[in-house]
């Protein structure tokens, strides 16, 4: 490759120098840098995995056949129980740059069945891929970028699919070194067919495999009418007990270089994730998490204000499972829960929920809601 | 979504107010109350159960 070295690069046209370089590195433009996609490159959420709010590091054993972990991450798992799930699980180094990863660790020598999966997905809001334009002759080339370390070598796989699973594309990565962490780049080229939903409904589903059956699995690099969540032949990481499997660094963006990964800003970071999942979670006792009024002398009806617009309106109330964890402040005096924290309406931008009390209430009587010890939480998801 | 070994019941309400069901965990305890158009919950109804009443104790 040849190179071309000038200090200033200027346009016949223009009147000052548009670009200058020096002999640090650096690039300084005379006017606006424009790029064919914009500088919010990266349509992955938390994709360098800082965020977990549901378990704060803690390591999880998926005993369920599909939930979140990791803010936007979500595990798939057939049959329970056979891999465990977390934010730095496994304690080992990051890459440079990163701080977190999600660590995936195989719980038993498994074979995987035809119809089985098991994976890390993200499923991308179709808002945030409507410039793809996929499904029609103007679809744009994507690539997709990430750091990965296994306990195991050889070809591993994934794919992306649209939401009503039409059409999928099987790519693989190798993997070459056994516990070292390796950059991968896949480059995909616009799907012009199928329908790929641009509203807040499920665009693309993102997904690496650790374990995919026959059924589901594809030729790897080209699209495909079928429902493909992995390529043909790729390694199996729950078919190894004790086997690991960690991913970070994960970007999506249009074009075919995959350009340094998209660092944000903590709380930009929080707030994206924020828009799918809202957990207030106590520091210590006596947080509050919201206000109400008493409307009969065991109960009071509080709201809480999201602070992010969600998704969609959440339709489902999590707490502890622990009604004394909770407390109603009515006056001077705090009274105990004698049931947990229920669901009664959201909207966008807020929530509704009930706390009940055996007694000792005044109809009418204006009130808080407080924990009554650390990690207390009330939560409400819009997850796709 | 969620595809727990639980089951969901009915809590009492309020005349006028939507139904809320409790998600009831494998160790008996309650973390998430939702309405019929929580997705878990869906699923679980297409999976040909049926939701305890109110009054059932688990």
């Amino acid at each position: 490759m040849s190179t071309v070295k000038a200090t200033n690069f200027q346009n016949a046209s223009s009147a000052t120098v548009n670009m200058v370089t020096d002999a640090s590195g650096n690039v300084s433009f005379g006017g606006t840098a424009a790029m064919s996609s914009s500088f919010l490159r990266n349509r992955i959420i938390n994709g360098d995995m800082r965020i977990d709010q549901r378990n704060d590091g803690a390591e999880v054993n998926p005993a369920v056949t599909s939930a979140y972990y990791l803010d936007r991450w979500e595990a798939v798992s057939t049959v329970a129980s056979k891999f465990k799930i977390g934010q730095n699980a496994g304690a080992v180094t990051p890459p440079t740059g990163y701080s977190n990863y999600i660590g995936l660790t195989s719980l038993s020598a498994y074979t995987v069945g035809a119809s089985e999966s098991y994976a890390v997905r993200q499923i991308i809001e179709g808002l945030n891929i409507s410039d793809f334009a996929w499904g029609t002759a103007s679809a744009t080339t994507v690539t997709l970028s990430f750091w990965v370390r296994s306990s195991l070598t050889g070809t591993f796989g994934g794919s992306l699919r649209n939401s009503g699973a039409t059409r999928s594309y099987p790519f693989t990565y190798t993997i070459s070194v056994a516990n070292t962490w390796e950059q991968k780049t896949v480059t995909i080229a616009g799907e012009t067919s199928g329908t790929w939903l641009a509203t807040n409904a499920a665009g693309i589903y993102l997904t690496f495999s650790i374990g995919t059956g026959s059924t589901f699995s594809g030729t790897a690099g080209a699209w495909a009418a079928a429902n493909y969540i992995s390529a043909t032949g790729a390694t199996s990481v729950v078919g190894t007990s004790g086997a690991t499997f960690y991913i970070t660094g994960v970007q999506l963006e249009v074009g075919t270089v995959a350009t340094p990964f998209e660092r944000q800003i903590y709380s930009n970071q929080l707030a994206q994730c924020q828009r799918y999942y809202y957990r207030a979670t106590a520091a210590g006792t006596s947080r509050i998490f919201g206000n109400g009024y008493v409307t009969t002398s065991t109960v009071a009806d509080y709201t809480t204000p999201f602070p992010v617009t969600m998704r969609d309106e959440p339709s489902a109330l999590e707490q502890t499972g622990t009604a004394s964890n909770y407390i109603v402040v009515a006056g001077s005096g705090g009274v105990t829960c004698s049931a947990v924290p229920t669901y009664l309406t959201s909207t966008q931008w807020g929530a509704q929920y009930r706390l009940t009390v055996a007694s000792g209430l005044t109809t009418g009587q204006a009130v808080l809601c407080r924990s009554a010890t650390g990690g207390t939480y009330l939560g409400w998801s819009a997850e796709l | 979504m969620e595809c727990r070994v639980m089951i969901f019941k009915c809590l009492p309400i309020n005349e006028g107010e939507t139904q809320i069901y409790a998600r009831v965990d494998e160790d008996g305890l309650i973390r998430l109350t939702c309405t019929a158009e929580y997705p878990e919950f869906k699923a679980w109804l297409a999976e040909g159960n049926t939701p305890l009443p109110a009054d059932e104790e688990v």
